[in-house]
């Protein structure tokens, strides 16, 4: 489309596109500078309180220091991201299977769409930080509980999206593969898989995304020594607002690397080369 | 010639609609069988029962004898918007039926190869389906469908998707396909020239509930052309018999349009 678009008016001169790129991202760029510069010149000029506000170069050396090994403890700010991400990826990985199998046999058969659909239903408007109390008495502080959550946070988005991707297939694609003599097995695995890997990975992006603001917070009540979720709850206890603000900056930091970088290449690199749009 | 698939009786209800009053028909072993009817007459519905998607709701429909259960190898099926397999390139589509036997990858190449050859898709087996036009896609489908050796070809429209010129063109250019193919082929068909054309046999549908009215042998040697005058003669008169039931089928759809309101 807007390679037509482009023909019609014309082809633009090569500097005015290079031109245009650099004013987007001058824009994007002074839209996060100009506030963080303004904040640091009235923490350094007193006009704000820099007890409740530390300069954002303050911030940085603390989260400087803290990842190295004069850190209290040495070495912390790695060890709460590792932690963080050890719980991330494993509640993931648990979510994108279970997630894949119950889509698949929602969207595949009469029974569990009968059993599950109701049952998810149900529990999807449910806060995933409303578990945390349960979990917390059955399972107790532990990497469990965390996990359990991070599960909880993205399982739903899952089966959602790989329903909706057994939907939009054609029907015939399986009739095709019934005439060949493919086993369920083969169906499931030749048919189904590659069918709905588009829709699996943007449910995945999606449910990483909740998952990583509902690891955070379930951290902060169900962590005993490491994550960023207890690196801020534990420095609001001795009231460290430079790292409560650097731990912020880092949530909101790998949180966008991990949904938009990661899986999004990943993501827009599937669908260009299932071309699925054009063939359905 | 040995009966390859026989119908006997076939109904088929849609909810409380009766869509196939009684289909019966023998079609033969390597007989090219055209079946044309009105729109709506469950001409595609016909070819899913062959092909076991579907079941019917009464008689009696067999291939070599043993009764249709559901879909199998013995049966390929060309599906009018080509149906192929998106993520897989076209060599790989044409391949899977033989990939999904179990059979080696190097032994399934060279069986496609044939068939690659003789639809024309040299040179496009690295490609993926959505760079494809219309009308190469559905060679890939015919490939895909005869690379696995079933014993029955079923084409259901195959080029009801394609524009005029390409269509005329596959028509002319598979014409020595179908012969080296040398299988039973059952083609769902709107076009008479296309029916008169290609098949050995032609059956005429009727319009809903369904039956067959007409069963008409073109004994014309292929590959034929189309100015062919004998072959004009058997589209006129299968032309007379179809637009004979399509006038019946509108003026009682007509009259019963009038009799509710």
């Amino acid at each position: 489309m807007s390679s037509e678009t482009i023909g019609i008016a014309g082809p633009k001169p090569a500097g005015a596109v290079v031109w245009e790129a650099m004013a987007a991202f001058a824009w994007r760029f002074g839209a996060i500078t100009v506030p963080l510069v303004a904040w640091e010149a009235a923490a350094r000029l007193g006009w704000i309180n820099v007890f409740l506000f530390p300069a954002p170069s303050h911030i940085l050396a603390t989260l400087w220091t803290q990842s190295g090994p004069h850190g209290n403890p040495p070495w912390a700010i790695p060890m709460h991201v590792a932690r963080s991400l050890v719980r991330l990826l494993s509640g993931l990985a648990l979510a994108v299977i279970v997630g894949t199998v119950l889509g698949v046999a929602i969207g595949m058969t009469r029974w569990a769409r009968a059993i599950f659909t109701p049952l998810i239903s149900a529990l999807m408007p449910v806060p995933t930080l409303a578990w945390t109390p349960i979990l917390l008495l059955v399972i107790g502080i532990d990497d469990r509980t965390t996990i359990i959550v991070v599960f909880l946070a993205a399982v739903f988005e899952v089966i959602y999206t790989i329903v909706a991707g057994i939907e939009m297939m054609n029907v015939k694609l399986f009739w095709v593969a019934r005439s060949m003599g493919a086993t369920r097995l083969q169906i499931f695995a030749r048919v189904i898989i590659p069918g709905i890997l588009p829709y699996l990975i943007t449910g995945t992006r999606l449910g990483t995304g909740y998952a990583w603001r509902a690891l955070i917070a379930a951290e902060m009540l169900a962590a005993s020594s490491y994550g960023l979720g207890f690196m801020i709850y534990d420095a609001s206890e001795y009231m460290s607002m430079d790292v409560i603000y650097g731990g912020v900056l880092l949530i909101a930091v790998l949180g966008y690397l991990l949904e938009n970088t990661l899986i999004g290449r990943l993501e827009a690199a599937t669908i260009d080369k299932w071309g699925v749009q054009g063939e359905r | 010639m040995k009966p390859k698939i026989v119908a006997k009786g076939i109904q088929k209800y849609f909810g409380n609609v009766l869509a196939m009053k009684d289909i019966s028909c023998t079609i033969h072993e390597r007989e090219f069988v055209a079946i044309i009817g009105p729109s709506g007459c469950g001409k595609s519905t016909f070819l899913y029962l062959i092909a076991g998607f579907e079941k019917p709701s009464g008689g009696d429909l067999s291939i070599n004898g043993h009764p249709v259960g559901g879909p199998g190898r013995d049966r390929g099926v060309v599906f009018q918007e080509f149906v192929l397999f998106p993520w897989l390139t076209v060599l790989r589509n044409i391949t899977l039926g033989l990939d999904i036997k179990g059979v080696g990858r190097a032994e399934a190449e060279e069986k496609a190869r044939k068939w690659i050859r003789l639809t024309g898709l040299s040179g496009f087996e690295d490609a993926y389906p959505s760079t494809l036009s219309g009308g190469m896609k559905q060679r890939v489908a015919i490939a895909r469908a005869l690379t696995y050796d079933p014993e029955v070809l079923l084409l259901d429209e195959p080029f009801g998707a394609l524009d005029v010129q390409t269509k005329n063109y596959m028509i002319r250019d598979m014409q020595d396909l179908w012969l080296e193919a040398d299988r039973t082929i059952v083609m769902i068909t709107h076009s008479v020239s296309e029916a008169v054309l290609m098949a050995d046999r032609v059956l005429v549908l009727s319009s809903r509930p369904s039956e067959v009215i007409a069963d008409v042998s073109i004994k014309l040697p292929h590959p034929r052309e189309h100015r062919d005058p004998a072959l004009r003669r058997y589209e006129d008169e299968i032309t007379a018999v179809l637009s004979a039931e399509v006038d019946k089928a509108m003026s009682l759809e007509r009259q019963s349009a009038i009799g509710r309101s």
